[in-house]
Protein backbone atom coordinates (compact mmCIF):
# COMPACT_ATOMS: atom_id res chain seq x y z
CA UNK A 1 0.00 0.00 0.00
CA UNK A 2 1.48 3.38 -1.23
CA UNK A 3 2.40 6.04 1.55
CA UNK A 4 0.34 8.97 1.78
CA UNK A 5 1.43 11.33 -1.24
CA UNK A 6 4.03 14.12 0.98
CA UNK A 7 3.06 17.36 1.23
CA UNK A 8 3.58 19.89 -1.70
CA UNK A 9 7.14 20.14 -1.42
CA UNK A 10 8.27 16.96 -2.31
CA UNK A 11 10.58 16.72 -4.92
CA UNK A 12 9.88 15.42 -8.42
CA UNK A 13 12.49 12.78 -7.87
CA UNK A 14 10.89 11.50 -4.49
CA UNK A 15 7.76 10.58 -6.38
CA UNK A 16 9.48 9.27 -9.71
CA UNK A 17 11.59 7.32 -7.45
CA UNK A 18 8.02 6.31 -5.90
CA UNK A 19 6.74 5.43 -9.52
CA UNK A 20 9.60 3.70 -10.72
CA UNK A 21 9.76 1.20 -7.74
CA UNK A 22 6.22 0.37 -7.69
CA UNK A 23 6.41 -0.90 -11.17
CA UNK A 24 4.59 -4.64 -10.07
CA UNK A 25 1.49 -2.78 -8.39
CA UNK A 26 1.52 0.81 -10.12
CA UNK A 27 1.68 3.61 -7.35
CA UNK A 28 -1.29 5.64 -9.01
CA UNK A 29 -1.06 7.92 -6.51
CA UNK A 30 2.70 9.13 -7.40
CA UNK A 31 1.80 9.32 -10.85
CA UNK A 32 -1.02 11.45 -10.41
CA UNK A 33 0.85 13.85 -8.33
CA UNK A 34 3.85 13.52 -10.76
CA UNK A 35 1.23 14.89 -14.02
CA UNK A 36 -0.41 17.12 -11.35
CA UNK A 37 3.11 18.71 -10.80
CA UNK A 38 4.70 18.84 -14.22
CA UNK A 39 2.05 18.97 -16.86
CA UNK A 40 1.46 23.02 -16.58
CA UNK A 41 5.45 22.92 -16.99
CA UNK A 42 4.80 21.23 -20.52
CA UNK A 43 1.87 23.20 -21.34
CA UNK A 44 4.71 26.14 -20.68
CA UNK A 45 6.69 24.67 -23.09
CA UNK A 46 4.17 23.85 -25.53
CA UNK A 47 2.91 26.93 -25.66
CA UNK A 48 5.91 28.36 -26.31
CA UNK A 49 6.93 26.75 -29.14
CA UNK A 50 3.74 25.22 -30.60
CA UNK A 51 1.09 28.97 -29.96
CA UNK A 52 -1.73 27.28 -29.17
CA UNK A 53 -3.78 25.85 -26.28
CA UNK A 54 -4.77 22.74 -28.45
CA UNK A 55 -1.04 21.81 -29.56
CA UNK A 56 -0.08 22.99 -25.57
CA UNK A 57 -2.63 20.28 -24.47
CA UNK A 58 -1.52 17.52 -27.04
CA UNK A 59 1.95 17.78 -26.03
CA UNK A 60 1.40 17.62 -22.06
CA UNK A 61 -0.71 14.40 -22.99
CA UNK A 62 2.19 12.71 -24.30
CA UNK A 63 5.17 13.55 -22.63
CA UNK A 64 3.34 12.47 -19.53
CA UNK A 65 1.88 9.37 -20.71
CA UNK A 66 5.45 9.00 -21.96
CA UNK A 67 6.93 9.59 -18.96
CA UNK A 68 4.51 7.40 -16.57
CA UNK A 69 5.25 4.41 -19.43
CA UNK A 70 9.22 4.75 -18.83
CA UNK A 71 9.07 5.08 -15.01
CA UNK A 72 6.64 1.82 -15.05
CA UNK A 73 9.10 -0.06 -17.10
CA UNK A 74 12.12 0.83 -15.06
CA UNK A 75 13.37 2.73 -18.25
CA UNK A 76 15.04 5.77 -16.59
CA UNK A 77 17.90 4.09 -14.55
CA UNK A 78 18.25 8.00 -12.71
CA UNK A 79 14.57 8.80 -11.54
CA UNK A 80 16.51 12.42 -10.46
CA UNK A 81 17.60 12.70 -13.97
CA UNK A 82 13.56 13.02 -14.45
CA UNK A 83 13.80 17.09 -15.83
CA UNK A 84 16.25 16.12 -18.66
CA UNK A 85 14.47 13.21 -19.11
CA UNK A 86 10.91 15.35 -19.44
CA UNK A 87 12.65 18.23 -21.56
CA UNK A 88 14.77 15.64 -24.06
CA UNK A 89 10.51 14.35 -24.52
CA UNK A 90 9.31 18.05 -24.84
CA UNK A 91 11.56 18.56 -27.52
CA UNK A 92 11.22 15.39 -29.23
CA UNK A 93 7.23 15.52 -29.74
CA UNK A 94 7.18 19.44 -30.35
CA UNK A 95 9.14 18.20 -33.41
CA UNK A 96 6.32 15.47 -34.65
CA UNK A 97 3.70 17.77 -33.65
CA UNK A 98 5.45 19.86 -36.25
CA UNK A 99 5.72 17.80 -38.77
CA UNK A 100 2.13 16.50 -37.90
CA UNK A 101 3.15 13.09 -36.89
CA UNK A 102 0.68 13.13 -33.95
CA UNK A 103 -2.45 14.43 -34.20
CA UNK A 104 -4.86 15.48 -31.60
CA UNK A 105 -7.50 13.10 -32.51
CA UNK A 106 -5.38 10.23 -33.06
CA UNK A 107 -4.18 10.90 -29.02
CA UNK A 108 -8.06 11.08 -28.09
CA UNK A 109 -9.02 8.18 -29.77
CA UNK A 110 -5.72 6.69 -27.86
CA UNK A 111 -6.33 7.94 -24.24
CA UNK A 112 -9.93 9.26 -24.26
CA UNK A 113 -10.06 11.46 -20.99
CA UNK A 114 -7.58 9.55 -18.99
CA UNK A 115 -5.17 12.31 -19.74
CA UNK A 116 -7.12 15.32 -19.82
CA UNK A 117 -5.53 18.08 -19.63
CA UNK A 118 -5.56 20.10 -16.37
CA UNK A 119 -7.19 23.89 -16.89
CA UNK A 120 -4.63 26.46 -17.90
CA UNK A 121 -3.02 27.81 -14.62
CA UNK A 122 -1.81 31.22 -15.32
CA UNK A 123 -2.96 33.37 -12.43
CA UNK A 124 -6.12 35.82 -13.91
CA UNK A 125 -5.59 39.46 -14.21
CA UNK A 126 -8.05 41.94 -13.54
CA UNK A 127 -8.61 43.08 -17.44
CA UNK A 128 -10.04 46.56 -16.27
CA UNK A 129 -7.02 46.94 -14.21
CA UNK A 130 -4.75 45.96 -17.19
CA UNK A 131 -6.13 48.52 -19.63
CA UNK A 132 -5.50 50.98 -16.87
CA UNK A 133 -2.45 50.08 -16.53
CA UNK A 134 -1.40 49.94 -19.88
CA UNK A 135 -3.02 53.34 -20.76
CA UNK A 136 -0.64 54.63 -18.09
CA UNK A 137 2.86 53.58 -20.01
CA UNK A 138 4.46 55.98 -22.51
CA UNK A 139 3.14 55.55 -25.90
CA UNK A 140 5.52 54.25 -27.60
CA UNK A 141 5.57 51.01 -24.86
CA UNK A 142 2.01 50.69 -25.18
CA UNK A 143 2.19 50.73 -29.07
CA UNK A 144 4.87 48.24 -29.15
CA UNK A 145 3.27 45.61 -26.34
CA UNK A 146 0.18 46.09 -28.12
CA UNK A 147 1.87 45.29 -31.50
CA UNK A 148 4.18 43.02 -30.17
CA UNK A 149 1.31 40.43 -28.53
CA UNK A 150 -1.57 41.28 -31.13
CA UNK A 151 0.34 38.35 -33.44
CA UNK A 152 3.43 37.60 -31.60
CA UNK A 153 5.56 39.86 -33.58
CA UNK A 154 9.35 39.48 -33.28
CA UNK A 155 11.34 42.17 -32.36
CA UNK A 156 12.70 41.69 -36.77
CA UNK A 157 9.10 42.29 -37.89
CA UNK A 158 8.52 45.32 -35.41
CA UNK A 159 11.49 46.95 -35.99
CA UNK A 160 11.09 47.13 -39.82
CA UNK A 161 6.96 48.61 -39.13
CA UNK A 162 8.05 51.33 -37.20
CA UNK A 163 11.10 52.05 -38.15
CA UNK A 164 13.13 51.79 -35.46
CA UNK A 165 16.05 48.95 -34.60
CA UNK A 166 15.61 45.78 -33.25
CA UNK A 167 17.81 46.43 -30.05
CA UNK A 168 15.39 49.25 -29.44
CA UNK A 169 12.38 47.28 -29.78
CA UNK A 170 13.59 45.05 -27.49
CA UNK A 171 14.57 47.40 -24.44
CA UNK A 172 11.15 49.31 -25.45
CA UNK A 173 9.25 46.13 -24.57
CA UNK A 174 10.81 44.99 -21.59
CA UNK A 175 11.19 48.36 -20.26
CA UNK A 176 7.30 48.40 -20.58
CA UNK A 177 6.57 44.69 -19.44
CA UNK A 178 8.20 45.57 -16.29
CA UNK A 179 6.22 48.07 -15.52
CA UNK A 180 2.86 46.60 -16.65
CA UNK A 181 3.91 44.01 -13.97
CA UNK A 182 4.83 46.34 -11.79
CA UNK A 183 1.80 48.06 -11.99
CA UNK A 184 -0.59 45.19 -12.19
CA UNK A 185 0.69 43.57 -9.05
CA UNK A 186 0.75 46.96 -7.42
CA UNK A 187 4.15 47.08 -7.09
CA UNK A 188 4.73 50.75 -9.00
CA UNK A 189 2.48 52.26 -5.89
CA UNK B 1 13.27 21.73 -7.63
CA UNK B 2 10.49 23.45 -5.57
CA UNK B 3 9.31 26.36 -4.82
CA UNK B 4 11.14 26.32 -1.18
CA UNK B 5 14.65 25.15 -3.00
CA UNK B 6 15.32 26.63 -5.97
CA UNK B 7 18.65 28.02 -5.72
CA UNK B 8 19.25 30.24 -8.41
CA UNK B 9 15.87 31.69 -9.45
CA UNK B 10 15.56 32.87 -13.47
CA UNK B 11 15.72 36.65 -13.74
CA UNK B 12 12.58 38.63 -14.88
CA UNK B 13 14.50 39.59 -17.74
CA UNK B 14 15.40 35.66 -18.79
CA UNK B 15 11.61 34.67 -18.56
CA UNK B 16 10.90 37.75 -20.76
CA UNK B 17 13.16 37.52 -23.43
CA UNK B 18 12.40 33.39 -23.33
CA UNK B 19 9.06 34.10 -23.87
CA UNK B 20 9.32 36.85 -26.45
CA UNK B 21 12.06 34.16 -28.81
CA UNK B 22 14.88 36.81 -28.00
CA UNK B 23 17.54 33.96 -26.19
CA UNK B 24 20.18 32.21 -28.35
CA UNK B 25 18.98 28.66 -28.36
CA UNK B 26 21.69 27.33 -25.30
CA UNK B 27 20.14 29.84 -23.53
CA UNK B 28 16.74 28.86 -24.46
CA UNK B 29 17.55 25.28 -23.52
CA UNK B 30 19.25 26.43 -20.47
CA UNK B 31 15.77 28.17 -19.70
CA UNK B 32 13.53 25.29 -20.62
CA UNK B 33 15.42 22.48 -18.60
CA UNK B 34 15.27 24.75 -15.38
CA UNK B 35 11.47 25.98 -15.50
CA UNK B 36 10.41 22.10 -16.09
CA UNK B 37 11.97 21.15 -12.57
CA UNK B 38 11.02 24.09 -11.32
CA UNK B 39 7.64 25.09 -9.56
CA UNK B 40 8.95 28.43 -8.72
CA UNK B 41 10.01 29.85 -11.96
CA UNK B 42 7.55 27.91 -13.88
CA UNK B 43 5.28 29.85 -12.12
CA UNK B 44 6.77 32.80 -12.85
CA UNK B 45 6.72 32.24 -16.44
CA UNK B 46 3.12 31.46 -16.41
CA UNK B 47 2.66 35.12 -14.94
CA UNK B 48 4.56 36.68 -17.92
CA UNK B 49 1.87 34.64 -20.24
CA UNK B 50 -1.04 35.80 -18.13
CA UNK B 51 0.67 39.54 -18.62
CA UNK B 52 1.29 38.49 -22.79
CA UNK B 53 -2.22 37.25 -23.00
CA UNK B 54 -3.98 40.23 -21.50
CA UNK B 55 -2.22 42.13 -23.38
CA UNK B 56 -3.64 40.35 -26.93
CA UNK B 57 -6.66 40.20 -25.64
CA UNK B 58 -7.11 44.27 -25.30
CA UNK B 59 -5.62 44.36 -28.34
CA UNK B 60 -7.21 41.89 -29.97
CA UNK B 61 -10.92 43.82 -28.41
CA UNK B 62 -9.52 47.08 -29.35
CA UNK B 63 -9.88 47.88 -25.10
CA UNK B 64 -6.93 50.51 -25.14
CA UNK B 65 -6.47 53.38 -27.11
CA UNK B 66 -3.15 52.67 -29.64
CA UNK B 67 -0.98 53.99 -32.11
CA UNK B 68 -0.75 52.09 -34.92
CA UNK B 69 0.31 52.09 -38.52
CA UNK B 70 -1.24 51.53 -41.99
CA UNK B 71 0.70 48.11 -42.37
CA UNK B 72 -1.21 47.35 -38.66
CA UNK B 73 -4.62 48.50 -40.84
CA UNK B 74 -4.29 46.44 -43.75
CA UNK B 75 -3.67 43.59 -41.51
CA UNK B 76 -7.06 44.22 -39.24
CA UNK B 77 -8.30 44.25 -43.03
CA UNK B 78 -7.13 40.82 -43.97
CA UNK B 79 -7.82 39.08 -40.94
CA UNK B 80 -11.81 40.37 -41.71
CA UNK B 81 -12.47 42.52 -38.74
CA UNK B 82 -14.26 45.56 -39.15
CA UNK B 83 -12.63 48.72 -39.38
CA UNK B 84 -14.18 52.35 -39.86
CA UNK B 85 -11.84 54.66 -41.14
CA UNK B 86 -11.18 58.34 -40.90
CA UNK B 87 -8.98 60.45 -43.03
CA UNK B 88 -7.79 64.13 -41.97
CA UNK B 89 -5.98 66.14 -44.00
CA UNK B 90 -4.12 68.88 -41.80
CA UNK B 91 -6.27 71.22 -40.16
CA UNK B 92 -9.31 68.84 -41.57
CA UNK B 93 -12.64 68.03 -39.39
CA UNK B 94 -14.87 64.85 -40.10
CA UNK B 95 -17.90 63.59 -39.02
CA UNK B 96 -17.55 60.19 -37.28
CA UNK B 97 -19.68 57.80 -34.93
CA UNK B 98 -19.00 54.52 -34.13
CA UNK B 99 -21.57 51.56 -34.94
CA UNK B 100 -22.55 48.02 -33.06
CA UNK B 101 -20.71 46.08 -36.03
CA UNK B 102 -17.51 48.70 -35.80
CA UNK B 103 -14.36 45.97 -34.27
CA UNK B 104 -11.79 49.41 -34.83
CA UNK B 105 -12.44 53.03 -35.28
CA UNK B 106 -8.63 54.48 -36.63
CA UNK B 107 -8.30 58.16 -37.43
CA UNK B 108 -5.34 58.71 -40.34
CA UNK B 109 -4.10 62.01 -39.85
CA UNK B 110 -2.31 63.10 -42.71
CA UNK B 111 0.82 65.32 -41.41
CA UNK B 112 4.26 65.96 -43.32
CA UNK B 113 7.05 64.45 -41.27
CA UNK B 114 9.78 64.32 -43.29
CA UNK B 115 12.62 65.64 -40.90
CA UNK B 116 10.28 65.34 -37.91
CA UNK B 117 12.63 64.23 -35.15
CA UNK B 118 9.73 63.49 -32.30
CA UNK B 119 5.75 63.84 -32.42
CA UNK B 120 3.69 64.30 -29.37
CA UNK B 121 -0.16 64.18 -29.84
CA UNK B 122 -2.14 66.92 -27.89
CA UNK B 123 -5.85 66.57 -27.63
CA UNK B 124 -9.29 67.76 -26.29
CA UNK B 125 -12.40 67.03 -25.50
CA UNK B 126 -15.01 69.56 -25.31
CA UNK B 127 -16.44 67.44 -22.36
CA UNK B 128 -13.58 67.63 -20.51
CA UNK B 129 -11.03 69.91 -18.75
CA UNK B 130 -7.41 70.59 -20.10
CA UNK B 131 -5.61 68.49 -22.83
CA UNK B 132 -4.07 65.31 -22.64
CA UNK B 133 -0.81 64.98 -24.02
CA UNK B 134 1.08 62.23 -25.19
CA UNK B 135 4.74 62.32 -25.84
CA UNK B 136 6.97 61.20 -28.20
CA UNK B 137 4.59 58.59 -30.26
CA UNK B 138 6.00 56.22 -32.83
CA UNK B 139 5.39 57.08 -36.62
CA UNK B 140 7.03 55.98 -39.72
CA UNK B 141 7.78 59.28 -41.47
CA UNK B 142 7.63 58.03 -44.86
CA UNK B 143 3.78 57.29 -44.50
CA UNK B 144 2.91 60.65 -43.80
CA UNK B 145 0.48 60.07 -41.45
CA UNK B 146 -0.21 59.15 -37.51
CA UNK B 147 -3.00 56.75 -37.05
CA UNK B 148 -4.56 56.73 -34.30
CA UNK B 149 -7.29 54.17 -32.79
CA UNK B 150 -9.35 55.20 -29.65
CA UNK B 151 -10.36 52.34 -27.36
CA UNK B 152 -13.76 51.02 -29.12
CA UNK B 153 -15.37 51.11 -25.50
CA UNK B 154 -14.56 54.86 -24.70
CA UNK B 155 -15.91 55.55 -28.33
CA UNK B 156 -19.05 53.76 -27.41
CA UNK B 157 -19.44 55.57 -24.14
CA UNK B 158 -18.70 59.66 -25.59
CA UNK B 159 -21.39 61.28 -25.67
CA UNK B 160 -22.10 63.60 -28.79
CA UNK B 161 -18.60 65.77 -28.64
CA UNK B 162 -15.80 67.57 -30.61
CA UNK B 163 -12.66 65.87 -30.35
CA UNK B 164 -9.63 68.93 -30.82
CA UNK B 165 -6.07 66.51 -31.55
CA UNK B 166 -2.88 68.35 -32.35
CA UNK B 167 0.28 66.96 -33.83
CA UNK B 168 3.49 68.89 -32.48
CA UNK B 169 6.88 68.29 -33.99
CA UNK B 170 9.52 68.70 -31.12
CA UNK B 171 13.02 69.32 -31.26
CA UNK B 172 15.95 71.08 -29.54
CA UNK B 173 15.05 74.42 -30.12
CA UNK B 174 10.79 73.97 -29.37
CA UNK B 175 7.77 72.90 -30.24
CA UNK B 176 5.93 73.87 -33.60
CA UNK B 177 1.90 72.48 -34.80
CA UNK B 178 2.02 70.32 -37.27
CA UNK B 179 -1.42 69.92 -37.97
CA UNK B 180 -4.46 70.30 -35.75
CA UNK B 181 -7.66 68.02 -36.56
CA UNK B 182 -11.20 68.28 -35.43
CA UNK B 183 -13.43 64.84 -34.83
CA UNK B 184 -17.27 65.74 -34.62
CA UNK B 185 -18.37 62.59 -32.73
CA UNK B 186 -22.09 61.32 -32.94
CA UNK B 187 -22.82 58.18 -31.03
CA UNK B 188 -25.05 55.78 -32.98
CA UNK B 189 -28.47 55.51 -33.71
CA UNK B 190 -29.64 52.48 -34.88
Amino acid sequence: MPSPIPDAAVADATLALRVARASADPDREAEAELCRRLAPRVRLYGLRHLGSEAAAADLMQHVMLTMIERLREGALREPERLTSFVFGVCRMVVLDLKRGHIRRERLLETYGDALAPPEPSEPSLDQTRLASCLERLPERERTVLLLTFYDDMSAEALASELDISQANVRVIRHRGLDRLRQCVTGEAQ
Amino acid sequence: MTPANCQSPLAWETLLAYWLGELDADGEARTEEHYLGCAQCSHRLEQVVALANGVRTLARGSGVSMIIDDQFVRKLREEGRNVREYRVPPNGSVNCTVTPEDEFVVGRLEVPLAGVQRVDVLTRYDFVEGEQRQEDIPFVAASGAVVICPSIDLLRASPASIWTIRLLAVDDEGERTLGEYTFNHTPHSP
